[in-house]
């Protein structure tokens, strides 16, 4: 299968510039200099590349949010805060091939006439921050980013920025906030980012695999792209396989791929000989899968589809003898830890989720528990600035309508089954 | 004990600066900076940087208590962070926790009498792939078990 | 002009408007908490979903801009059960501290529950998290981290209106805390703004802590007196005693806000008031009755008037004096009196402070008032206090509780020249202590009037209570002592007085206390 980003990930030197032009890094970006702005973003909306965030926006329609006036410079923000549980692509990506990254910044940029980026990278990477930064370094000398690039007349400064620990600044206006200095509360949206992003300037927001994608895009053309998934999810995905399976790691992709395959033929099946209890299957805010339900393609429409999400390529795999509520109550206590606290429903509906679980895994679960969670998350589905809550409300919901009779047996037997492990 | 940046510290602050349209941006590389040089945020760090950056202690303050690695109290020398999310916790992540704990006799949260450990227990470190995780300080140790954890840690100076 | 329907009516309103304030048009109320007219919308606290047609998700009406066509229900069972949901999240760490917390009463909490509320708690005592209680902050500010509901309003007042951002949001999620920083006290001239705009306990007013419950307070509306600004504030009262300040809106004059010092001018109103007519003899103070005190003083007036002629005769009038008041005064002065030895001083003890938003370095409310109506300051001032001291006057009638920035050695000194000296004042101070003959006038609180500010707009201050103790309104002092000198007023109260200036007064030609009306009118240039 062709592969758009990894083909030459094992090699430890794809980082270095030597080594990635060798391999015909740049190129692309001369070519795209060959293009004017129209048609480049024209091609990614043929690629059908959906944001590999989580959200799975198209990036070519977010691209022409930006207003057509040019008054006001624009900017692109690299999400580079992989922070969803179960996901750890874009720091292969980054620490694999930064280049890729740097050239499909160039490019984006040029396309969308911005001439500053930032790329923000989680606090916690810090050796893929440093990598990054070699990586620019190394792009700048060599007149690949700065000023008049590769004599086009186009300038670009491109910066990394690190955040400091919190998952929230993974929602595109409150990393917005926290590149702009401040506590990372995501904003009211109207404004978009477009129109109103950071700094006060028309601002796209993308992941660091949307933008890595952009280089091959250019040089195979979108539909290419496109032909590589299916038909409303185009090209190939860098899945993680985590959790109790023989072969954890990322694979890359047809979007359109199997899930049952990605377990079971990519990542080797389940480890110890156990049998699948559960699957989450795109990163931790995702509804759960039981076994019978993942013989379905993973691109998002279908995944939508049966009442889940591919979200960002993050599947986490649960083998059988594994408490479903000490599972749960792993995640809520999560939520709980990320929450930001700027609307009610969040901050005080997940601390509360994370009691009312954390009780029942304890045996001290009271008749009621799991219908209060249930009203609980009601109240905070829908209801606050940013899909956090959402976020949380999901494995609560999905855990307790898939799972119910082990919330039923920890309230009934006042103990976890499971001995209070993993 | 004051608070202001070595030169080398200074001349990064104000490289910083350069990089954005707007003084406050630097805020969040500043606090890094501070870390770095003064080994934890102190009361001191916060009133040195709403200086150099033109606003209230407390707005620093907000935003340095927001983000979990800034740390506003002294931390041992190796601050031991185990992840303890759902991918981690189903290879092990809890054994693993209780062994440090004991091993350093110190609860999630707590450092060594000798200030050389702080064991803290972390959300996801985004390494699943290779879980169990741990970061010590800034380095990222994967694919963890008991043994390879002593390994690690017994050797640090 | 978008149409808007809610709640099955239709109202048009201006581009721009929040669903939130058109609805406020047709009287609907839509709860909230986090949003306030003057301050930047946060949108955070929730409680203002409503159910917007064509929209899945309920939408917070503060933050959603009515569009032409746009329909909204609020009185749906989606729409109640998400705001009492909301209220229900709100509630769970709150303590329930009403008993002893001076919010009750104008709670923002106590009144939702009441009207959406009414739910009984589902959550364990035991895992309310607790914060920081009975703090000191700086200011006129006590603060209880507890009770705070996070709306943010405090953090964006200090960060929009004053710019000093001592309060700020620490920690996350449910741990998170409004706070200072240690060390560094709210230290701005608005903090009292502070406890107005929380909707709880959160932020309280240090001065007003535990002083009276809310429900016994009554509210009119008055000016406050503290300077030229003639910032609009509702004075809080029960009985004659004023228990507190808030500002009252006026876009015109101080929006939403009133400044700190200001806030604390109703104790002068409260304490050392001077409640008794009283003559000095031989020293000592004797009471006297007003039957026979003004009678006395017209003559000795008079008297003196006729018998070295007017010059050895002089009036001190008050910039703290309504224009009403001043004017009286004026016609006793020169015309009854004959007398042209009247002027005021707008100086006061004290520094004189101003800043770039509403405080005015002019202490006092109607300095302007008394220009307009022809009374000089100034040098004027000063050479009448110079004649005083050089043993040229007779009589002197004087209004107010001191003689500029003389202190009371110095005003006392001065007083011993002048043989007969009548004050019409509301506070011990320099003069009471010096003068011959004391009549006690009731303050801005009891009675009513007009200022006008340093801007030259008109304000009324309304009559609250009748004077404390033997107080007279000093509008009736002036009616009497001048019809015993011939005046043959006919006036019935200060709005036939305004007739009478608007009329004859140039500035104020045209004005009524109906054109006056609630926020006030500018004088003609």
């Amino acid at each position: 299968m062709e592969k758009v980003l990894t083909t030459h990930f094992a090699n430890e030197r794809y980082r270095r510039l030597d080594t990635y032009r060798r391999y015909g890094g740049y190129e692309a970006l001369k070519k795209a200099f060959a293009m004017t702005p129209e048609e480049i973003i024209d091609e990614v909306k043929k690629a059908n590349l959906r944001g590999r965030g989580g959200a799975g926006f198209p990036a070519g329609v977010k691209w022409g949010f930006l207003p057509k006036d040019l008054s006001r410079p624009r900017v692109l923000v690299i999400n580079a805060d992989e922070g969803e549980p179960g996901t750890f692509k874009d720091r292969l990506i980054m620490s694999r091939g930064p280049h890729l990254l740097l050239e499909g910044i160039a490019i984006s940029c040029f396309a969308l006439r911005a001439h500053a980026c930032w790329i923000y990278i989680r606090g916690e990477f810090a050796r893929e921050a440093g990598i990054v930064d070699e990586a620019i370094a190394e792009a700048y000398a060599a007149g690949f980013l700065g000023k008049n690039i590769l004599e086009s007349g186009f300038d670009l400064d491109v910066t990394v920025h690190r955040g400091a620990g919190a998952y929230i600044c993974g929602e595109e206006t409150s990393l917005i906030n926290s590149l702009e200095g401040k506590r990372g509360w995501p904003r009211l949206k109207p404004p978009f980012p477009a129109s109103v992003g950071a700094f006060g300037l028309p601002t796209i927001v993308n992941n660091v695999e949307t933008i890595a994608d952009i280089p091959w895009i250019v040089t195979h053309g979108g539909e290419t792209f496109a032909g590589l998934g299916v038909e409303k999810n185009g090209g190939t995905r860098l899945i993680g396989v985590s959790g109790a399976v023989n072969r954890p790691g990322v694979y890359e992709l047809s979007a359109g791929v199997n899930l049952k395959e990605i377990i079971y033929h990519h990542a080797g099946g389940i480890r110890d000989g156990k049998a699948l209890k559960a699957v989450i299957p795109g990163g931790s805010s995702t509804p759960v899968l039981r076994p019978d339900e993942i013989d379905v393609s993973y691109d998002i429409e279908s995944m939508g589809k049966i009442g889940t999400m591919a979200g960002s390529g993050g599947v986490i795999v649960i083998p059988e003898g594994t408490c479903m509520v000490r599972s749960l109550s792993v995640l809520m206590n999560f939520y709980a830890h990320e929450s930001c606290g700027q609307c009610t429903p969040c901050r005080e509906g997940t601390g509360w989720l994370k009691k009312i679980v954390g009780r029942i895994e304890a045996g001290k679960g009271r008749q009621g528990d799991v219908e209060l969670i249930l009203d609980l998350c009601d109240n905070m589905m829908g209801r606050t600035i940013c899909p956090l809550a959402d976020a949380a409300v999901m494995p609560a919901q999905s855990f307790i309508w898939k799972f119910r009779e082990e919330f039923d047996r920890h309230i009934g037997e006042q103990k976890c089954p499971y001995g209070n492990r993993f | 004990m004051s608070a202001v940046f070595s030169e080398a510290g200074r001349a990064e602050f104000e490289r910083l600066l350069t990089r954005y349209p707007d003084r406050k941006a630097v805020i969040l590389p500043a606090l890094h900076l501070a870390q770095k040089e003064f080994g934890y945020v102190s009361d001191e760090a916060i009133v040195y940087i709403a200086g150099l950056v033109g606003t209230s202690p407390a707005e620093i303050e907000g935003v340095a208590t927001f983000y979990t690695m800034y740390n506003r109290k002294p931390v041992g020398k190796y601050h031991v962070q185990i992840c303890r999310n759902i991918s981690c916790s189903l290879l092990g992540a809890e054994h693993l926790i209780e062994h440090v704990s004991e091993k350093l006799g110190v609860r999630p949260g707590e450092t060594t009498p000798d200030g050389k450990f702080t064991l803290s227990t972390v959300e996801c470190l985004g390494s699943c792939g290779t879980a169990p995780v741990m970061q010590v300080n800034d380095e990222y140790h994967e694919n963890l078990t008991v043994e390879s954890i002593d390994r690690i840690l017994d050797p640090l100076p | 002009m978008p149409t808007l329907t809610i709640n099955g009516m239709t109202v048009d309103v201006p581009q721009g408007t929040s669903i939130l304030n058109a609805a406020k048009e047709v009287g609907v109320e839509i709860p909230h908490y986090c949003y306030h007219p003057k301050l930047s919308i946060a949108g955070n606290c929730r409680m203002c979903l409503v159910e917007v047609e064509k929209f899945p998700k309920l939408q917070t009406a503060c933050s959603t801009v009515v569009t032409d066509g746009m329909v909204v229900r609020t009185d749906t069972d989606k729409v109640r059960k998400a705001v009492t949901g909301v209220l229900e999240l709100m509630l769970i760490h709150h303590p329930i501290d009403c008993p002893i917390c001076d919010q009750a009463g104008e709670c923002g909490l106590q009144n939702y529950y009441m009207k959406f509320g009414l739910h009984k708690s589902r959550y364990a005592l035991e895992d309310k998290i607790h914060k920081k209680k009975v703090q000191e902050i700086g200011g006129q500010i006590v603060l209880d981290a507890e009770r705070c509901i996070l709306c943010s309003r405090c953090v964006r007042f200090l960060e929009e209106v004053t710019g000093t951002r001592e309060l700020h949001f620490f920690d996350r999620a449910d741990h998170s805390e409004i706070a200072i920083f240690p060390g560094k006290p709210l230290s701005n001239n608005y903090t009292g703004n502070l406890a107005d705009i929380c909707p709880v306990g959160a932020l309280t007013s240090k001065d007003f802590r535990f002083k009276c419950r809310v429900w016994f307070l009554k509210v009119f509306d008055s000016i406050c007196t503290g300077c030229s600004k003639g910032c609009n504030v509702d004075a809080h009262h029960k009985g004659d005693i004023l228990y507190r300040l808030k500002p009252r809106w006026n876009d015109a004059v101080n929006q939403a806000w009133m400044c700190d010092f200001g806030r604390l001018t109703y104790k002068a109103m409260n304490e050392a008031r001077l409640l008794t007519p009283f003559v000095r003899e031989e020293g000592a103070r004797k009471v006297a009755a007003w039957g026979s005190l003004l009678p006395d003083v017209a003559f000795r007036l008079k008297a003196a008037a006729d018998k070295g002629g007017p010059d050895r005769v002089a009036v001190i009038a008050s910039p703290q004096s309504s224009n009403e008041e001043l004017y009286l005064l004026r016609g006793l002065a020169t015309s009854l009196l004959g007398t042209k030895n009247l002027a005021f001083t707008h100086r006061v003890a004290g520094d004189g402070f101003a800043d770039d938003f509403l405080i005015q370095a002019d202490k006092n409310p109607n300095s302007r008032g008394a220009v307009l109506l022809g009374i000089p300051g100034g040098a004027a001032f000063d050479a009448l206090v110079s004649k005083i001291a050089g043993g040229g006057i007779d009589a002197l009638l004087v209004f107010g509780d001191a003689l500029g920035t003389l202190s009371e050695e110095e005003t006392a000194t001065l007083l011993a020249k002048v043989p007969f000296v009548a004050q019409v004042g509301t506070n011990e101070g320099p003069v009471s202590k010096a003068a011959t003959a004391v009549l006690p006038s009731a303050s801005v609180a009891e009675r009513g009037g007009t200022f006008t500010n340093h801007a030259g707009r008109v304000q009324r201050f309304r009559f609250g209570f009748p004077p404390r103790g033997k107080a007279r309104n000093p509008l009736e002092i002036l009616l009497s002592l001048g019809n015993r000198l011939g005046a043959g007023w006919t006036f019935s109260g200060e709005a036939s007085v305004f007739r009478a200036l608007a009329e004859s007064e140039a500035p104020f030609a045209g004005m009524s206390y109906d054109s006056i009306g609630m926020f006030g009118q500018e004088i003609k240039c």
